[in-house]
């Protein structure tokens, strides 16, 4: 499904060109549960900005479903990202005056989905991350695990193909942690396929594959499942 | 996205910080609220000006201004018109009435006693569009005109100096020989500026009697309305050079033409007053823009937040569009309010009407909107360049 061949990062820093990424080839297939790790300035992040269309490489191929995500422009990028792809971020980044409802219903908005359905929708969406009896409340109102849910509920809510986490436990308590992976873990037995950033291991002892990052290239691929060896930090 | 949704949006952005959306608002409000009111007073001041001059009463008068050559060759020029003339200008269709009046000045005699007082003959006509109100007595009657009855109404100072306040009722007094006799008293004028003058009307049937000649002075046409008035006065005047053979005798005054003119002087007035109040609304347009700015950099996240859910660029432009423009209407319908009110109470004490128009109150939205694009354009076309990536990292 995600089809990435050597992929070129590089940002101009103090008139000379840093490569971030070195060429990175990496292919996820329909329903992994993949986990990136690598330690900070590893060009993870970058890599997940690439993946998420948030960003367009320096040169290597992007395809999404077959499609040359890498050569298409801003307005199809968020096209891309609206329907394909559904983000976690380390601090959930939900818009603080809306309530948990509003906040799941935006990217439906952006799909152009009419009021009811958008409803309709987004409850569903709350539901599946148990949810429901907080919909009117304003993320303030909630805990740091339920804003997580709400995230996870607005990233699934216009039935994406991937959703992609950064750090999604970074900012919360173990045992929270442990049921927001479970809730991920859920969601990819369901079919979602699911890229998950990290450097904790006991996040990415949920994935099925670990790829590990380090200097802007893939070091390994650990496709038989939990590393346990491996130190990312 | 639907514009209701954004708007939808905006509002709640703009609720968000209440403090400062009003003060952002006050300088659009004053803005255009101060507009507003000087064009509204400004048209108000028009439409009283030409309201005078046209008179209340939608009349205009027939000129009789022969030239010099004319003079000399006319053997009736003295006489400007006659009955012939009434009767053609009474069937011009435009024509609601035609009042005729004579008018002289000569000595009026009760018993020992003689006044110096004009003595005007009067169609019926002229009651109705002149109000001659009667304090004593009663009108002039339709008899008292057709039948040419030698009676007369007076004016509260005729009645004073010629028989030194007493019943004048009844009483026969004489012009140019002949008896006339007193049946009304008119009310004294009331204003400031008013004064008493000895006057005395006469039907002009008896006013032709009285002083033997068949000549009217002065001929006042009424129309329904300014535009027929002008077409009638037009009309009357050609159809009157026409029967005397004379080129431009008749001649009535051009109400559009002065009423143009004063128009333009009032115009100008108003844009030169207005665009001194624009000033101000420009200096609005110019806090929109900073807070607009402060705005987007305040939500910078937001904005990461929502190009990464999947709003494309022109999205971003919109949202940030539509809530400038939000912000400059709502303040711009708060200022007609305001300016049509001050409108209103400045008006109240000028003493002339307030014009607050449907043209200006749409203008006035219509630019409100035009100040939140020009001035929103900027802070939205910065929200919509920002980086996704960097605006989902600002603190």
């Amino acid at each position: 499904m995600i089809r990435l061949q050597s992929i070129v990062k590089s940002y101009p820093i103090a008139k000379e060109q840093v490569n971030v990424l070195k060429g990175i080839d990496l292919t996820i297939r329909q329903g992994e549960f993949t986990a990136i790790m690598g330690p900070s300035g590893s060009g993870k992040s970058t890599l997940m900005n690439i993946i998420g269309c948030l960003d367009r490489p320096t040169s290597g191929k992007y395809l999404l479903h077959g499609e040359r995500v890498s050569q298409l422009d801003e307005n199809e990028l968020a096209r891309v990202r609206n329907r394909s792809i559904g983000f976690v971020f380390q601090q959930f980044q939900l818009l603080p005056r809306l309530n948990a409802l509003k906040n799941v219903e935006l990217p439906l908005i952006y799909a152009g989905k009419p009021k009811k359905e958008r409803e309709e929708l987004a409850i569903d969406a709350l539901d599946k991350v148990g949810l429901s009896d907080r919909m009117n409340h304003l993320p303030n109102e909630l805990s740091g695990g339920q804003k997580q849910r709400v995230a996870i509920a607005r990233a699934i809510v216009n039935q994406p193909d991937l959703i992609l986490a950064d750090e999604p436990t970074g900012a919360l308590d173990t045992k929270t942690s442990i049921q927001i992976m479970e809730l991920f873990t859920m969601l990819n037995q369901e079919g979602t396929t699911i890229a998950v950033v990290t450097h904790e291991n006991e996040v990415a002892e949920h994935a099925g594959r670990i790829v590990l990052v380090r200097d802007g290239i893939l070091v390994q691929d650990d496709r038989t499942a939990v590393n346990k060896g491996e130190d990312a930090e | 996205m639907s514009v209701i949704e954004n708007i939808k949006m905006a509002l709640s952005s703009l609720r968000a910080h209440k403090m400062r959306s009003i003060l952002t608002m006050l300088g659009i409000i004053i803005g255009v609220g101060s507009v507003i009111a000087v064009v509204a007073v400004g048209q108000g001041g028009e439409a009283m000006l030409k309201s005078q001059i046209v008179g209340e009463g939608n009349t205009i008068e027939l000129f009789y201004m022969p030239s010099d050559e004319e003079l000399q060759t006319s053997p009736d020029v003295m006489s400007p018109f006659t009955q012939e003339d009434l009767r053609a200008v009474e069937s011009i269709p435009e024509v609601t009435q035609v009042v005729a009046t004579s008018s002289e000045f000569g000595s009026v005699r009760y018993r020992e006693n003689t006044l110096d007082s004009s003595i005007t003959g009067i169609n019926q006509a002229y009651l109705d569009v002149n109000e001659l109100e009667v304090a004593s007595g009663r009108n002039l009657l339709s008899a008292d005109f057709l039948g040419g009855r030698r009676t007369a109404i007076v004016s509260a100072s005729f009645q004073e100096e010629l028989f030194d306040g007493k019943n004048p009722l009844g009483q026969v007094v004489y012009v140019h020989s002949q008896p006339v006799e007193i049946v009304g008293v008119l009310k004294k004028p009331t204003g400031m500026l008013a004064f008493g003058t000895n006057d005395m009307y006469l039907p002009w049937n008896t006013w032709r009697t009285v002083f033997a000649t068949n000549d009217i002075s002065q001929v006042t046409l009424q129309a329904d309305n300014a535009e027929d008035l002008q077409k009638a006065g037009k009309k009357a005047a050609g159809m009157l050079n026409q029967m005397h053979h004379t080129e431009e005798a008749y001649q009535v005054m051009n109400m559009e033409e002065i009423a143009a003119g004063i128009g333009q002087v009032t115009r100008v007035m108003t844009i030169i007053i207005g665009s001194i109040a624009g000033v101000s609304l420009l200096v609005g347009g110019i806090g929109v823009m900073n807070i607009m700015l402060v705005s987007v950099t305040e939500r910078t996240r937001e904005i990461g937040v929502r190009m990464s859910l999947g709003a494309t660029r022109g999205q971003i432009l919109f949202q940030f569009l539509v809530e400038s423009v939000t912000l400059t209407l709502i303040g711009g319908a708060v200022g007609i309010m305001l300016g049509g009110s001050a409108a209103a109470i400045v008006s109240y004490f000028a003493g002339w009407p307030a014009l607050v128009s449907w043209p200006v109150i749409v203008g006035g939205l219509l630019f409100s909107m035009v100040i939140g694009v020009v001035f929103g354009i900027l802070p939205a076309n910065k929200a919509s360049r920002l980086n996704p990536i960097e605006s989902l990292r600002y603190e």
